[in-house]
C-alpha cells in the first residue's frame, strides 16, 4: 500500500511539468470552486502550515540545525503584528515585514550563543526559546494583555483595498507561500545555498573548504525565522485574535513533524506533509484528539523505514551511499562518537 | 529571613535537580547523545506512580517502586524504538527518534493521565522542624536526606561493582570497552534505564515537594536538568550535581525577588549564560565547536 502510494508520486514526478502546471491552475482557482467557509478557512491554515513548514525546513533540512521551537519566532511574528496594529495602527505592508524582522533579530540572539556549538545545544535552547517566549507573552501583561490574548486586531488594507474575506486571505497567503518558495529556490542554488547544504552534509569538511560555517548557519537561522515570523503575522491578522495558547510546544511539535514526514531538504516536501498532517485530523475527527500522537509515531515510521520522508527523492545519491556505509558499520562517526563531552 | 527560607527552599529542589542531572548526564555518557525524551519518561513514571497510588490504592513505598520498575521497562522501549539501530549512524538521527518518541509519549501521557493538574498526598502533613527562629518543613530534609542517599548509592554503584566499571568504561571510549570484552548493548540499556529511573525518582520528589505533579512538565524537566548538566558540565557527576544546587537556588531566589511567574526562564537564561561564557560547564572537559 504505502509502496503503491510512494511509487506513484515517482511516477507524478517524472512527468513533473505537466503535474505542476495542472496543480498550479487548480489552486489558482480553487476559491472559485466552493463557497463552503469551512473549506477555505481549513486551506488557509494549510497555507500558514506550508509557509511554517517551508520556513522551518530551511533550518532543518538545508543545514541540518534542529530548530524544535518555531512556534516561538511564530509567536513572536503574531504579537508584533497584533501589538502594533492594535497601538499604533500602522499599515500591513509594514508591518508585515516587521513580523519577520522581529523573529530573525530575536533568532540572531539566539543564534550567537549556540552555533557556534555542536547542534545539540541548538536543538535545546530552540525549545528552551520557545517556553520563553510563551511564559514572557503570559507574563508582560502591560504588552501583550497575558493570558487574555490580544483582540480585534484589525483587517489588513493594502493600497486602499481591504482584506476582508476567506478568498482573499486565501490569495495573500498563497502569494506569500509563493514569494516564500521562489526566494528560497533562488537562494538555495546560489552560493550562500550551497554552502548551507555543504554545512548539513559535513560541518568539518564544509569548513575546510573555506567555508565560514557559523557566518552561513546564522544568516541561514535568520532567514528561517523570518518567515516564521511572516507566518505569524499573517495568521494574527486572519484570526483576529491571539492568545498564547495557539504557540504551544506542541504547535512546534506539528510544525517539526510536516517538515519530517513530508521531506527535508525538499521544497515540496513540507508542503505536502503540512498538507497531509492538517487534512488528516479535520477528515477523520476521531483521531483528532490523537493528533500529535499520530505525528510522533509518524516521525519514527518515517526515520526507520524512509528518513527521505514521503516526497523526498530517492535518488538523492550521495546521502543514500552513505546510509548502506552506516548499515555496513562502516561509520565515519563511530570515532567520533565515542569520545565523551567532545 | 524570608530569603533564607527561600535559600532552603533552593536547596531542596536544587538536590532534586541535581538527582535529574546526574540521570541526565548517565544518559549522556552511555549513548554519547543528550536526549530530549528525558523530561516525558520522568513524567510518564511520575504518573504511573501516582495513580498505582492514589487510583488502584497501593502502599506509598509499592507505588513508587512499581513505578520505577515500569520506568526501567520504558527505558528499555526508549532504547530498542529509539537508539538501538542508529548506534553507528550519525547521531543527529537520533535526535530525531528522541524528538519523535518525545512528542508521541507527552501526547500519550495526556490522554491516558488527563490534562489536569494533580494534587500530591501529603505524605507527612505540616510537620515542621524548628531551630531557633526558623522553620524547615521535616518534607525538606527528607527531600534532602533521599537525594544524598540516592547519589552515594550510585557513586557506590558506579564504583565499587562490575557493571558500574563498565558504565564508565562505556562513557570513556566505547570501542576500547568494547575490545576490553564490556557488553555495549546491555550496559548501554542498564545506563539508559538507570538514568530514567534517577529521573523519576526526582520527579516524584519534585511532586512531593510542590505538592503538586502536572502532566506537561516533561519539557520543563528535560530543559532543566539539561542545564543543570550543562552548568556542571555534561558528563561529570560532581558537576551535575553543584549544576543542580545552582539551579534550584537561583530558581528559588528569582521567585523571591522578582515573580513567580518568571520561575521557568531562570533555567533557560543560566542555560545561554554557560554556553556563551563557558560552554564546557564548570568542571567539564573543553567542548570542540
Amino acid at each position: 500500500m504505502m509502496d503503491q502510494v510512494f511509487s506513484l508520486i515517482q511516477k507524478l514526478r517524472a512527468k513533473s511539468v505537466y503535474f505542476l502546471v495542472l496543480i498550479g491552475i487548480f489552486v489558482l482557482i480553487f476559491p472559485q470552486l466552493t463557497d463552503n467557509q469551512y473549506i477555505l478557512h481549513i486551506s488557509i491554515r494549510i497555507l500558514i502550515y506550508m509557509l511554517l513548514a517551508s520556513s522551518l525546513n530551511m533550518i532543518v533540512g538545508y543545514t541540518g540545525q534542529y530548530n524544535i521551537g518555531q512556534a516561538g519566532f511564530y509567536a513572536i511574528g503574531a504579537y508584533t503584528a497584533a501589538i502594533i496594529a492594535t497601538r499604533a495602527g500602522y499599515s500591513f505592508l509594514l508591518i508585515l515585514p516587521l513580523c519577520g524582522i522581529m523573529a530573525a533579530s530575536m533568532s540572531a540572539f539566539l543564534g550567537f550563543p549556540t552555533l557556534r556549538l555542536r547542534g545539540i545545544f541548538f536543538a535545546f535552547t530552540t525549545l528552551g526559546f520557545s517556553e520563553v517566549v510563551r511564559l514572557t507573552i503570559l507574563n508582560w501583561r502591560t504588552l501583550t494583555r497575558g493570558t487574555f490574548g490580544i483582540p480585534g486586531i484589525p483587517l489588513p488594507e493594502i493600497v486602499n483595498f481591504q482584506i476582508s474575506t476567506n478568498n482573499h486571505f486565501y490569495y495573500l497567503g498563497l502569494f506569500l507561500l509563493v514569494v516564500m518558495l521562489f526566494i528560497s529556490h533562488r537562494l538555495i542554488n546560489s552560493r550562500i545555498g550551497r554552502a548551507w547544504v555543504a554545512i548539513r552534509e559535513d560541518e568539518n569538511a564544509a569548513k575546510a573548504m573555506g567555508v565560514e560555517t557559523f557566518k552561513y548557519k546564522m544568516i541561514n537561522l535568520m532567514y528561517g525565522t523570518f518567515w516564521a515570523g511572516i507566518a505569524g503575522g499573517f495568521f494574527a491578522y486572519f484570526a483576529g485574535y491571539i492568545s498564547a495558547d495557539s504557540f504551544i510546544l506542541d504547535e512546534s511539535f506539528a510544525i517539526l513533524a510536516m517538515v519530517l514526514v513530508g521531506g527535508k531538504g525538499t521544497l515540496v516536501g513540507p508542503i505536502v506533509g503540512a498538507i497531509i498532517l492538517t487534512i488528516l485530523p479535520e477528515l477523520v475527527r476521531e483521531i483528532a484528539r490523537y493528533r500529535l500522537v499520530i505525528f510522533g509515531i509518524a516521525i519514527l515510521v518515517m526515520v526507520h523505514y524512509r528518513p527521505q520522508g514521503i516526497a523526498g527523492a530517492k535518488a538523492e545519491g550521495r546521502r543514500i551511499d552513505v546510509e548502506k556505509e552506516y548499515e555496513a558499520g562502516i561509520s565515519e562517526n563511530a570515532v567520533e562518537t565515542t569520545a565523551p563531552g567532545n | 529571613m524570608y530569603y533564607i527560607e527561600q535559600l532552603f527552599n533552593g536547596i531542596t529542589q536544587g538536590s532534586i535537580y541535581a538527582l535529574m542531572a546526574i540521570g541526565y548526564s548517565l544518559i549522556f555518557g552511555t549513548l554519547g547523545l543528550v536526549t530530549f525524551v528525558y523530561g516525558e519518561v520522568v513524567v510518564f513514571g511520575v504518573f504511573v506512580g501516582y495513580y498505582l497510588y492514589a487510583v488502584v490504592g497501593l502502599n506509598f513505598g509499592v507505588a513508587l517502586a512499581l513505578g520505577l520498575v515500569v520506568t526501567w521497562g520504558v527505558g528499555i522501549i526508549v532504547d530498542k524504538v529509539c537508539y538501538e539501530k542508529f548506534r553507528n549512524a550519525p547521531r543527529l538521527i537520533m535526535l530525531i527518534t528522541t524528538i519523535g518518541f518525545a512528542i508521541f509519549l507527552k501526547s500519550s501521557t495526556q490522554i491516558v493521565f488527563g490534562t489536569q493538574q494533580r494534587n500530591m498526598p501529603d505524605i507527612l502533613g505540616h510537620v515542621f522542624l524548628n531551630i531557633g527562629n526558623f522553620r524547615i518543613p521535616f518534607i525538606q530534609i527528607l527531600i534532602i536526606l533521599a537525594c544524598i542517599s540516592f547519589i552515594i548509592g550510585l557513586q557506590l554503584l558506579l564504583y565499587r561493582t562490575r557493571i558500574g566499571t563498565a558504565l564508565r568504561a562505556l562513557s570513556m571510549d566505547k570501542d576500547a570497552a568494547f575490545l576490553v570484552g564490556v557488553d555495549v548493548d546491555r550496559v548501554i540499556k542498564f545506563g539508559h534505564s538507570l538514568g530514567c529511573v534517577l529521573g523519576v525518582f526526582g520527579g516524584v520528589l519534585l511532586g512531593v515537594f510542590y505538592n503538586a505533579i502536572n502532566p506537561i512538565m516533561g519539557p520543563n524537566i528535560g530543559l532543566k536538568a539539561f542545564t543543570a548538566t550543562v552548568l556542571g558540565g555534561i558528563t561529570s557527576i560532581p558537576g551535575a550535581v553543584i549544576g543542580g544546587l545552582i539551579l534550584g537556588v537561583m530558581e528559588n531566589l528569582t521567585v523571591a525577588v522578582f515573580s513567580a511567574g518568571y520561575r521557568d526562564i531562570i533555567a533557560f537564561i543560566l542555560l545561554i549564560t554557560v554556553l556563551v561564557i563557558r560552554p564546557s560547564g564548570l568542571f567539564g572537559r573543553k567542548l570542540e565547536s
